[in-house]
């Protein structure tokens, strides 16, 4: 079977075609951000060429794309009117009434600044529900008639219908769409009750105006882009990879296109989850790192955590949407580096970006970045960036760093660079200690996937840092995502919310509204075409103790509801709230909140090839030396020494070589530092050894 | 206490620390990389804490602080909470320190709340763990965060109440862990006191677990980079802050700026006489002292508040809100004991804002915050690009409560609700958010109504049209609440009979409200501090908070922003004229231009 994962990113487009023969092609192309699914099509059309195929022998297309989020983040969604309960209009404007700085007088609040729904454009009708579900005030059809019209006459895109306690009877959202679909059928609608059933209103409302907001131009490239593979005989549909790490295919990403932000990032970390099965461990670290920021993910046993539901953001808006656990920062290669008037050196997390970028790509800018200080060390050549495609200025790296850098703080040039270089390290070591240790899992049970085209320039030094045994170079690790894309499932995640506690547990609700999830879920896949042998369900259940505020979510059996079902989910999560916050009360009862059921639909997944061997000596794939700047511990002095640069391509499995080395690739470069161990396994993935291990 | 003890004047604790180390050269990379480890620990800290807490004002308010600092108390490294928390631990330190001094041993675990040495106010529980580290007690991590009750003369809140002790229990200085052994009668003792057992025992336990994390992180530091090497990194950027702030405090011209005397509604005993707050700003050079000279006298209920654990705080944020602005400048500046050094505050014995003891000052935030905003106003003519027009700058907390279903056991629901800041130049003030140095979450709506027996009706931006200016003030919330079963009310508010100034040409803002039974022949105005006032089931209670003041003259604001305020129904068309000058066409709901350009070219030649 051949299958194509394209991940669309900000500024490249990666895509990879896998053959379950072995062949295994990867392409790179800018993003066109204008209509990707143009770079996408296009894209796919060279890759073919080079593989010697024709696109239409293309089975299966797998898509991540940041269409979504870019629309959050560049605030430039559609047009949305909302329909909510009569004296709720602002909920939206209100927020969580908490500003997002402490010590400022002058900030902006998001949520008022660049609102999702102009609040004429709020409107409220008559109806309330009860938090039991009974019917306080019955909708009032004509308000809703009247209100509808109004939009309709606003040429709003999106309609959001969100009221109170809809989570626990949506009867009268249900009916709203009723009314719309007379009144105003080809506007995009996003009710709370199907977006995000769970109670806590502004995170529900948030979320169902965030789906309309980037609803009809998300759906309409969705739609675009089915119909442009349709032609071009490309997949059957194309699937896209939701913000929980799972599947949808194009019907269900256009109904609910908010599952579909911070989609890219989560590929990252099920590509490294494959990548470390494939070597033989399964509990990874993930640290992908691009020009402006770096990704962290924590797997253990290659299983994704989901977000707590205080950081379900997406940008400056609350997103109540399952998210896997994947922390963005701001440190990459364009990261600047400032000695500040106080005199504090500080690595980002402002980044040079593309342009002007790093001093040394010569495109105007003069302020040191991390890619400058890598430079001066040795680390890039000028014939490394994009195999000497591109050109470079070493000279220009060391003005800016000398300048703005080793001057000021009165320290030598390596100095300096090696500074950059350590800080920006240290806060990825920071970001991932935040994830795992902190957390409750012990770095030293993991392994450190190195993604992206710059994370192998930084992965051996974290490894060293936080204790992590090895690190795990992956063939190419500029396409980490894009692979991501070909190795999980179909996934709808059906959740409700039930408020029952482990004293006096309703069994009755919670087996009936499991039923009904299953059912759902169940219903979902079939639309989607998955046979009935390919669907498991899994369940979750969001637990708390009783008079506590906020859940952890955990895993709960299959089977019968009974008293001995909730005694083992109340188990589970005894043990989930010792791990995460250090403590346990077992003689607490634990509130269930909302439950889960999440479908799956079982894809095959790409199987990792083994390359050719060779022996342990890896000469021959020696390009030449490099005179570079290595230290033995971040505390000592860095030292120039003559480096070994391997060419990628020509390692062989069961070469091995130690550090200090460089690997040199199309679009990544790898370092392995001093002691340390390098091994080529045999699916063609170098694992560097910690030196103190 | 003997009033000796009290400072008359605020004073940094910087200075005054034993060292216990030797200081050493620490190079840039390592203390960029403990800076970082030193901020990131106390965020850590206040996330156990309001994760796993059970008070609502802990969890959902962050109404909390959580940090590291040195054996004499002075701060390394504060979460960015509740700015009212941050900087307070410190006076809870020194009050531990008073009667502890000597005793620690690793594995003791300080409970204290006593206002007087240094808690913030009674239901501020302060966890505080000293830290050992090779058999030497090189500091403390430390955490507060405000409980549901304190088994006081009412629940939750109280106003009129006759002193100290009438406010709560009071804990001064309880190991309830002595040497890694838990003291449960000591535990059990606290916690029968009080009207909410389990949720205090739930609250005590995550206090714990958060002090016990950042002991476990400062370990882990001082393990991998030695003592010497973490606090000579921690004095540097202690240093690094108080030197941000002084190279600002300089760029002020020397001088006295006063804003004028505001007054909050009354005292919640003697009605309607207006207590006066008097705030003037000294600048010299590069410290800044905030004097209270000319307030009012201490008052006999509730409503005082305790120097140390609260005056120093607001004067340190205030001063750092307007002069390093985290939206203005780059570079982050990490809240620590050098935020304190260049910023002095004075207030005289027997103030409100130095009460003589045991006066109780357990409501104390609406004058704090009042504080703040007259430091706002004060400083608005000097620094016109930081000066913002006068906030709701009160808080509005509730205390509702009763009895549970099964007769004995009490519930207890306290919301703060937020209110408004006021214009600001070149930008409207924000609507309905909390202010100044308050900075706390609202508790879903859907969840109250699973949980208390009470009914949202409303919950949105007031009708009241906001203060006019060029840059008009934010827009305070309407909430209102129907009772299903009956309630005590308690609050500490300020509905600012005295309205939030506008500036620079801007209208005032807009007072707030308290109404039982709004709209029907039952309605009635409450006061803005009750005590123990009964809703009955079926009776409804209105709250509005209140609108921030203008900024610049309203006839220069943008025509077409005016319209959109109308659009919005901010406005009515008959405002817009009126206030703004701008004439809206109501049949296309357009600006009428011809019409417009008249009326402000007759105001401005008039």
């Amino acid at each position: 079977m051949k299958r194509i994962g394209v991940d669309v990113g900000g500024t490249f487009t990666d895509l990879v075609l896998w053959d379950d023969d072995g062949t295994v092609t990867v392409h790179k192309t800018p993003s066109t951000n204008h209509d990707p699914s143009i770079g996408t099509m296009d894209g796919i059309s060279v890759l073919a060429e080079q593989a010697g195929i024709d696109p239409s022998e293309i089975e299966m297309f797998f898509h991540g794309t940041t269409v979504a989020t870019n629309i959050v983040l560049e605030h430039n969604g559609s047009d949305v009117g909302m329909i909510t309960t009569d004296g709720f209009r602002d909920l939206l404007h209100i927020a969580r009434k908490k500003r997002p700085l402490n010590y400022s007088n002058y900030q902006d609040l998001p949520w008022q600044k660049w609102q999702l729904v102009p609040r004429r454009n709020r409107r409220t009708v008559p109806e309330r529900i009860a938090a039991n579900g009974d019917v306080i005030t019955p909708l009032d059809d004509e308000a809703v008639r009247r209100e509808v019209r109004l939009l309709r006459e606003r040429k709003v895109a999106a309609i959001a219908v969100a009221f109170l306690h809809a989570y626990r009877n949506p009867t009268h959202e249900q009916r709203v769409k009723e009314i719309i679909l007379e009144e105003y059928p080809e506007v995009f609608i996003s009710l709370s009750s199907e977006v995000a059933p769970q109670y806590r209103e502004y995170e529900r409302f948030s979320t169902t105006a965030l789906n309309a907001f980037v609803g009809p131009k998300t759906s309409t490239y969705v739609a675009n882009l089915a119909r442009k593979a349709a032609e071009a005989q490309v997949g059957e549909d194309v699937h896209l990879m939701t913000s929980a790490g799972g599947l949808v295919t194009s019907r269900s990403a256009s109904e609910i296109p908010v599952s579909l932000l911070t989609s890219g990032v989560v590929a990252g970390l099920l590509g490294g989850c494959a990548i470390g099965k494939a070597s033989g461990f399964p509990s990874v670290i993930t640290l992908d790192v691009g020009g402006t920021s770096a990704d962290v993910g924590v797997a253990p046993d290659g299983r994704l955590r989901m977000k707590h539901l205080l950081d379900t953001r997406i940008g400056d808006y609350h997103a109540m949407i399952p998210m896997a656990e994947v922390d963005t920062i701001g440190a990459g290669g364009g990261s600047v580096a400032v000695v500040d008037e106080g005199g504090m050196f500080r690595v980002g997390p402002r980044s040079a970006g593309a342009y002007p970028g790093p001093a040394c790509y010569d495109r105007g800018g003069v302020e040191p970045t991390s890619t400058d200080a890598m430079m001066v060390m040795g680390w890039l050549r000028e014939d490394s960036f994009l195999s000497g495609t591109m050109a470079v200025k070493p000279e220009l790296a060391v003005d800016a760093i000398r300048e703005h850098v080793a001057e000021k703080l009165g320290t030598s040039l390596e100095k300096a660079a090696m500074g950059i270089f350590t800080i920006l390290a240290h806060s990825m070591t920071e970001a991932i200690s935040l994830h795992s240790v902190r957390k409750g899992y012990d770095p030293r049970d993991f392994s450190l996937v190195a993604e992206g085209g710059a994370g192998p320039l930084y992965a051996w030094q974290i490894a060293e840092q936080l204790g992590i045994p090895r690190v795990i170079v992956p063939g190419h690790p500029g396409i980490t995502s894009a692979v991501g894309l070909l190795t999980t499932d179909i996934r709808y995640e059906v959740p409700t919310t039930v408020w029952t506690s482990s004293d006096e547990p309703d069994l009755a609700l919670i087996q009936s509204e499991m039923d009904r999830l299953a059912s759902e879920a169940g219903n979902q896949l079939r639309a989607d075409g998955i046979g009935e042998g390919d669907v498991t369900l899994e369940r979750s259940v969001d637990c708390r103790y009783v008079g506590q505020g906020y859940e952890l979510r955990v895993p709960a059996p299959d089977g019968e509801i009974t008293a001995e079902w909730v005694q083992q989910v109340a188990d589970a999560f005894h043990e989930a709230h010792g791990r995460t916050y250090s403590q346990r009360f077992d003689d607490k009862s634990v509130q269930l909140v909302n439950i889960r059921v999440t479908g799956v639909g079982a894809v095959p997944h790409v199987q990792i090839q083994e390359i050719e061997s060779g022996g342990t000596d890896a000469s021959a794939a020696l390009k030449t030396t490099t005179r570079a700047l290595f230290w033995e511990r971040d505390s000592a002095e860095p030292i120039w020494v003559e480096t070994p640069v391997f060419q990628r391509e020509k390692l062989l499995a069961g070469n091995t070589f130690t550090g200090p080395a460089i690997v040199e690739q199309f679009d990544s470069t790898t370092i392995v530092g001093i002691g340390q161990k390098a091994t080529v396994d045999k699916v063609g993935h170098i694992i560097i050894e910690r030196a103190s291990a | 206490m003997s009033k000796d003890v009290m400072p008359t004047t605020g004073v940094s604790l910087a200075g005054e620390a034993t060292r216990t180390w030797n200081d050493v050269d620490v190079d840039p990379i390592t203390l960029r990389v403990i800076g970082g480890a030193l901020d990131s620990t106390a965020k850590e800290m206040a996330q156990v804490l309001y994760r796993m807490a059970y008070s609502s004002l802990i969890r959902e308010s962050e109404d909390l602080g959580a940090g590291l600092f040195d054996v004499n108390g002075r701060e390394l490294c504060e979460s960015d909470s509740t700015p009212m928390h941050c900087g307070s631990i410190p006076a809870y330190i020194r009050g531990i320190n008073r009667r502890l001094a000597g005793t620690y041993k690793p594995g003791d675990v300080v409970l204290h709340n006593h206002p007087y040495h240094g808690a913030a106010h009674s239901p501020d529980y302060g966890v505080v763990i000293p830290i050992f580290w090779e058999g030497e007690h090189v500091g403390f991590a430390g955490c507060t965060g405000h409980v549901s009750d304190i088994g006081g003369n009412f629940p939750g809140l109280c106003m009129d109440v006759v002193d100290v002790w009438a406010e709560g229990k009071l804990i001064d200085s309880m190991k309830i862990y002595d040497a890694g052994v838990r003291n449960d009668s000591l535990i059990q003792h606290i916690l029968d006191n009080v009207r909410t057992p389990e949720q205090n025992r739930g609250d005590l336990e995550a206090l714990i677990a958060s002090a016990r994390i950042g002991e476990k992180r400062f370990v882990e530091m001082l393990e991998k980079y030695g003592l010497d090497v973490v606090m000579s990194s921690a004095e540097r950027w202690m240093d690094y802050s108080e030197e941000m702030l002084r190279s600002r405090i300089r760029a002020i011209p020397d001088g006295s700026y006063s804003a004028p005397v505001g007054y909050l509604d009354d005292d919640g005993k003697n009605r309607d006489v207006p207590v006066a707050v008097a705030v003037r700003v000294q600048v010299e050079g590069d410290e800044v002292l905030i004097d209270l000279t000319g307030s009012s006298p201490q008052v006999p209920t509730a409503f005082n508040v305790p120097f140390e654990g609260s005056v120093l705080p607001v004067a340190v944020s205030a001063i750092r809100t307007i002069l390093l602005d985290e939206a203005v400048i780059d570079d982050y500046v990490p809240q620590n004991d050098g935020c304190f050094r260049p910023v002095k505050a004075y207030a005289p014995e027997g103030t409100i804002f130095n009460p003589d003891f045991p006066a109780s000052c357990f409501a104390r935030f609406s004058q704090v915050n009042r504080v703040f905003d007259s430091i706002n106003l004060a400083l608005a003519p000097v620094l016109p690009d930081h000066a913002v027009a006068g906030s709701s700058a009160a808080l509005c907390a509730i205390a509702y409560s009763g009895l549970a279903d099964d007769g004995e056991s009490y519930w207890v629901y306290i919301e703060i609700n937020e209110g408004s800041y006021g214009g600001r130049q070149g930008k409207d003030g924000m609507d309905a958010v909390d202010t100044l140095m308050a900075n706390t979450r609202n508790n879903p709506i859907e969840e109250l109504e699973l949980n208390h027996a009470m009914r949202a009706l409303r919950y949105q931006l007031r009708d009241e049209a906001p203060a006019p200016g060029r840059w008009r003030g934010g827009i305070g919330s309407h909430r209102s609440w129907l009772m299903l079963t009956d309630t005590f009310l308690g609050s500490e508010a300020d509905n600012r009979s005295d309205a939030p100034a506008g500036a620079l040409g801007g209208h005032d803002g807009v007072s707030g409200s308290f109404v039982r039974n709004a709209g029907t022949d039952r309605e009635e105005v409450l006061y803005s501090k009750v005590t123990q006032e009964m809703i009955k089931s079926g009776d409804t209670l209105d709250i509005k908070m209140p609108s921030g003041g203008g900024f610049g003259d309203p006839f220069e604001r943008d025509a077409f922003q005016v319209l959109s305020d109308v659009w919005d129904e901010y406005l009515s068309a008959e405002d817009a004229e009126r206030d703004y000058g701008v004439v809206v066409d109501t049949e296309t709901w357009t600006i009428d231009e011809e019409a417009t350009d008249r009326l402000r070219a007759a105001r401005a030649a008039a």
